[in-house]
């Protein structure tokens, strides 16, 4: 049932058009920006919530537009694309807040925000792509949008960080349109289906399909920072704190993982690709990124820094989740979608709070600041045990399915993957929450609040969304529930 | 109707938690402390039997009830909990009361829930939330000691937690369930049964200490202020136990090799616990040792479970009195060495017997509760195996005798506790809740009549006497000698084990192994390996290595480089794609 075709457009032009109008904005209209920014925000939120109930009740929404012979654009949203878009319409709205205070007097707000509604934009159409072409777009939109975010600052450190990730993203982008182009002279169509479009393929091809895959996965693996792709996301934290919650936790990072859950799912399928025989690899290389960035996450002594690399193994759950090849670890990799991004948002919303508060940068300053700021400090220490996979924090459900999956595929040592991995989380998340709230202060400071609202209120939120996630994992309409929506459609029905 | 109280004994201490963090409630939330555990306490006494809810909103849907296990401990945890918060508000310094009450509740609101969840997630959740809440009562002093003491609890806590999240995938994974009473039965056949007992050894293992995994319990239980302690010692570490009663197929299967290994170790740990407690200079940390003693009888107890199922419902009771008993005789001695560091208005002399009578319970004294608990574990010995049976019954008294021996030692200690000036002043009312667990500890025998098929006979007081009077013979002799000053005599005065114990091995092995591998590699080798090793040696320094992977990494920032990556994979790509042809033509 196609009806209501624009609803898709429409999320995609609210962040769109407010980008847009935006640049238009003189730099000192702070009202209006401010207004338009949370309009769109909100009514994103809405439009999504709106969707997601009637998706629920089977509703489908596509668009297509002609665009080039044999080539349409083609937004969908089919229950994956409504997982990821409703995850950065919700964190669109409090990193909009957030960022409105952490900006508050700071020049070039007018290009900031605009290029912030175009990132969450590009994002929303790598969401809803309907096929590797469409999504191939938006993902190099992506791309461009999110440089002049991680150079606002505009020091060189800043200048070196962008150059960085334009070499990594443009070169993926590049092994991306090769990947595509040379899928596209195989099969003639490119659009996303269910168990995916090329096991109907001769066999003969299935070599090139190979090497296709591998071009794919690298394209998107640069995004989704797969070890040894993964430079410049620790470079990248020098852009300002929302930028960086933005980037770790929805847009950029999650558009890469995305891509892998769509090339496996909806373009070769998950059983076609098991059977070729790609995605053990796929899994090894998660498995080792797993441990590597946890391994180097143990020695940086720059928050963010160990936040950053804390982001590239956790990631890698995902990957991990459906290069597994079964039903209960693809809910557990699609959920983690959801709830790394709502924790890595909450860490490094509380970075930037800390950092912006009290100036403190380094993990070794951080002495007694769960005394100065026990809000920020209480997100923190939640959505960090979270990514521990302390219970009941939304990271413990998805290692739950994780482990349970990969005994179910018959991959017992994921587990012991998962296990070192939890040790090596609590070695590096641990230290910071001693530091902050065991040890002495250098100077007895406190005030009342202890950050302006708009800063603080953000990470409490989506802390306790995380909290909730995994406490009332099993309640309808969580990400949980709508990950096994998700699988239900993907594994069972055949 | 009382179902619904359930949900309720967890969440009432969490909100006394969370009032403590509003300046407001404070105050309030102090006075209410002494009453944390009162709903607990009222569901322990008058829920309905096998009572459970089903909470499918919580977590993968969860369901909490009471059975006879639970009961037992909820029972035990809601006056020893109570009777420790009662204490802890006068005993403490007003200043410290709401740190540590803040820490104190959300331990208590864990050690409730574990009690009342049959889902594995759910007792997992309050096992975790115990154990690190723990943390804050552990280091509540801050002194360098503590935070030596917290770390090693947490490396271990940590380690357990691991073991336990891989235990209970096993389980839930080849059980298709997560309830464990449905998963008991069906365990037995798990492919992975061996893995899943290992690691339940492990991750429960650690909470009870066992020998080889108790390293942090000497360290972390003396260190915490003394109701703390009373409560980690009398009942934190029974929510190991408790862990292995509700996840081992128990009364479901004969397991001998591992019903062995769990009797082998607890019976080792009851002897050597005793052994290096007996060369302790703190009575906190002597007590701790007899708590890792105390609590191998009843790791042994789980064994003679595991090879017996078909008296595994006696076993069970047995479990269960001994855990009442030794919850509330370590309670009444933990609180009674805080009532000694106090300028009381009690005289000393009133506080030592008081002190002496758990001390005498725990060697299982006639009439007290330690005698109820001997004698039902004796009596339960008998079914066992040949060999097994006269090893226990020969043990047990062997235990007696050796507790004899730590708890003399103990009232020595005890005796020279200095009452600390700093400490705020009680009145006599405060006494109260240690005069209570003293009574418990007095009349739980009295409680035998809802046992059924246990009676008080004179043969039972003799059997448990002359354990008691030969360690007092032994005591005498050995005291008597102690004073005379030869060298020997200095020389076992001056053996001192540090609390720990093993720990020092740990750390000293890490530290030999590593120096012996350098000097296998520096002495043995041939030149060249020699030469290849150092070079390997100076990148593989962690430092440097980092260093080299920051250099590595800066490299790959570089355009020439990146774009030359890319090429190269171009190069290798385009190599690959007449392969793939050929195959096509």
């Amino acid at each position: 049932m196609i009806t209501q075709s624009w609803l898709p457009l429409l999320v995609l032009l609210t962040s769109l058009l407010s980008g847009l109008i935006i640049f238009t904005l003189p730099e000192k209209s702070v009202r209006t920006r401010t207004t338009l920014n949370l309009l769109a925000a909100f009514s994103k939120v809405g439009l999504v919530s709106w969707m997601i109930w009637h998706i629920y009740q089977g509703q489908h929404y596509q668009i297509r537009i002609h665009f080039l012979p044999n080539i349409d654009l083609v937004l969908q949203m089919d229950p994956l694309a409504v997982l990821f878009v409703g995850l950065s319409a919700v964190l669109w709205l409090t990193t909009t807040f957030y960022a409105i205070g952490y900006l508050e007097g700071s020049p070039h707000r007018s290009r900031f925000f605009g290029f912030f509604s175009l990132c969450v934009a590009a994002t929303a159409g790598v969401a809803m792509a309907g096929n590797l072409f469409t999504f191939l777009i938006f993902y190099e939109l992506l791309t461009l949008t999110a440089y002049p975010l991680i150079v606002h600052r505009g020091t060189e450190a800043a200048r070196k960080a962008g150059q960085t990730y334009l070499v990594y993203t443009v070169g993926g982008g590049v092994l991306l349109l090769t990947g595509t182009a040379w899928l596209h002279t195989l099969t003639g169509t490119l659009d996303f289906t269910p168990q995916g479009f090329v096991q109907q393929l001769p066999s003969e091809l299935h070599p090139q399909l190979i090497v296709i895959f591998i071009l794919l996965i690298m394209g998107v693996g640069v995004k989704a920072t797969l070890v040894p792709l993964h430079g410049w996301l620790p470079q990248a934290m020098v852009a300002p704190a929302p930028v960086s919650a933005l980037l770790h936790a929805v847009a950029v990072v999650k558009a890469g993982v995305f891509g892998i859950v769509r090339v496996l799912y909806n373009v070769y399928g998950i059983d076609f690709a098991a059977a070729l025989g790609i995605t053990f690899p796929l899994m090894v290389l998660a498995a080792i990124t797993i441990i590597y960035s946890s391994l180097r996450a143990l020695t940086q002594d720059d928050l963010k820094r160990r936040l950053a690399f804390s982001t590239v193994s956790q990631v890698s759950y995902i990957t991990l989740g459906v290069a597994l090849a079964g039903p209960i670890s693809a809910i557990g990799g699609l959920v983690h979608l959801v709830h790394q991004g709502l924790m890595k948002i909450t860490l490094f919303f509380c970075a930037g709070n800390i950092a912006e508060t009290l100036g403190i940068h380094k993990i070794s300053e951080m002495k007694g600041v769960g005394r100065r700021m026990p809000l920020t400090m209480t997100a923190f220490t939640l959505t960090a045990l979270g990514m521990i996979g302390v219970p009941p924090i939304a990271g413990f459900i998805s290692k739950w399915y994780l482990g349970m999956g990969a005994l179910q595929s018959g991959h017992a040592w994921v587990i012991g993957v998962l296990i070192v991995s939890t040790l090596l989380n609590a070695a590096y998340f641990l230290p910071i929450l001693y530091t902050a709230w065991f040890d002495q202060p250098d100077t007895e400071q406190t005030a009342h609040p202890e950050t302006s609202h708009l800063l603080l209120w953000p990470p409490v939120i989506t802390a306790l969304l995380s909290l909730a996630a995994g406490l009332f994992a099993a309640l309808p309409y969580t990400p949980l529930e709508w990950a096994r929506f998700i699988v239900s459609f993907e594994f069972l029905q055949r | 109707m009382m179902g619904s109280l359930i949900p309720h004994i967890v969440i009432w201490p969490l909100l006394l938690a969370g009032m403590l963090q509003t300046p407001r409630l404070r105050t309030l939330a102090l006075r209410l402390s002494p009453w944390a555990t009162f709903p607990a306490l009222l569901t322990a006494l008058f829920a309905s039997h096998h009572e459970v809810i089903k909470l499918p909103w919580l977590l993968l849907g969860s369901e909490w009830g009471m059975d006879l296990t639970g009961r037992a401990l909820l029972l035990l945890t809601g006056l020893l909990w109570g009777l420790a918060c009662w204490h802890s508000r006068y005993h403490l310094p007003p200043t410290q009361q709401a740190s540590f009450f803040s820490w104190f509740h959300l331990a208590l609101a864990g050690n409730i829930g574990l009690i009342v969840s049959l889902d594995m997630l759910s007792f997992y959740l309050f096992f975790t939330l115990m154990s690190l809440a723990s943390y804050g009562l552990v280091v509540h002093t801050r002194s360098e000691r503590a935070c030596y003491a917290g770390k090693c609890y947490l490396i271990f806590v940590i380690l357990g937690e691991a073991a336990l999240f891989a235990a209970l995938l096993l389980v839930a994974s080849t059980c298709s369930t997560l309830s464990f009473e449905a998963a008991r039965p069906l365990l037995v056949q798990s492919e992975w049964l061996d893995t899943i007992l290992l690691l339940a050894w492990i991750g429960f293992g650690i909470k009870v200490g066992t020998i080889g995994l108790h390293v942090w319990l000497p360290l972390a239980h003396p260190v915490a202020p003394p109701p703390a302690s009373a409560v980690l010692s009398g009942i934190m570490l029974k929510a190991g136990l408790l862990g292995w009663l509700r996840l081992l197929p128990l009364g479901e299967a004969t397991l001998e090799s591992w019903g062995e290994w769990w009797m082998v170790l607890g019976l080792l740990a009851a002897f050597c616990a005793v052994l290096i407690g007996l060369t302790q200079r703190d009575a906190k940390t002597l007590l701790a040792y007899s708590s890792i003693s105390q609590m191998g009888l009843l790791t042994a107890a789980v064994g003679l479970g595991l090879i017996l199922p078909h008296a595994w419902p006696q076993i069970l009771t047995t479990i269960l009195i001994y855990s009442l008993h030794h919850g509330f005789a370590k309670g009444a001695l933990f609180l009674g060495t805080s009532m000694l560091m106090h300028t009381h208005p009690i005289s000393r002399k009133w506080l030592l017997a008081g002190v002496a009578l758990p001390a005498l319970s725990l060697v299982g004294a006639p009439l007290t509760s330690g005698w109820l608990a001997k004698s039902l574990l004796k009596t339960q010995a008998m079914h066992a195996p040949d060999h097994w049976e006269i090893l226990w019954q020969n043990l047990l008294p062997a235990s007696a005798v050796a507790t004899a021996l730590l708890m003399a030692r103990f009232m020595l200690l005890a005796i020279r506790v200095k009452p600390d000036e700093t400490l705020p002043i009680p009145a006599h009312i405060h006494s109260v809740p240690w005069a209570i667990l003293l009574l418990l500890v007095a009349i739980m025998p009295l409680a035998t009549n809802w046992l059924g098929d246990f009676e008080i006979s004179l043969s039972l007081i003799i059997n448990s006497l002359w354990p008691l009077m030969f360690a007092g013979l032994l005591f005498h002799f050995f005291y008597r000698q102690a004073i005379r000053d030869t060298p020997l005599n200095q020389r076992i005065a001056n053996l001192a084990i540090p609390p720990g114990d093993m720990l020092a091995w740990y750390e000293h092995s890490i530290r030999i192994t590593s120096a012996r591998l350098h000097h296998l590699l520096d002495r043995k080798l041939p030149c060249w390996l020699q030469k290849t090793r150092h070079m390997l040696l100076r990148k593989l320094d962690l430092s440097a290595w980092s260093a080299h992977l920051d250099r590595a990494e800066k490299l790959l920032c570089h355009w020439p480089v990146a774009l030359c990556g890319l090429i190269l994979l171009g190069i290798i790509l385009t190599r690959l794609i007449p392969l793939a042809n050929q195959k096509l033509i």
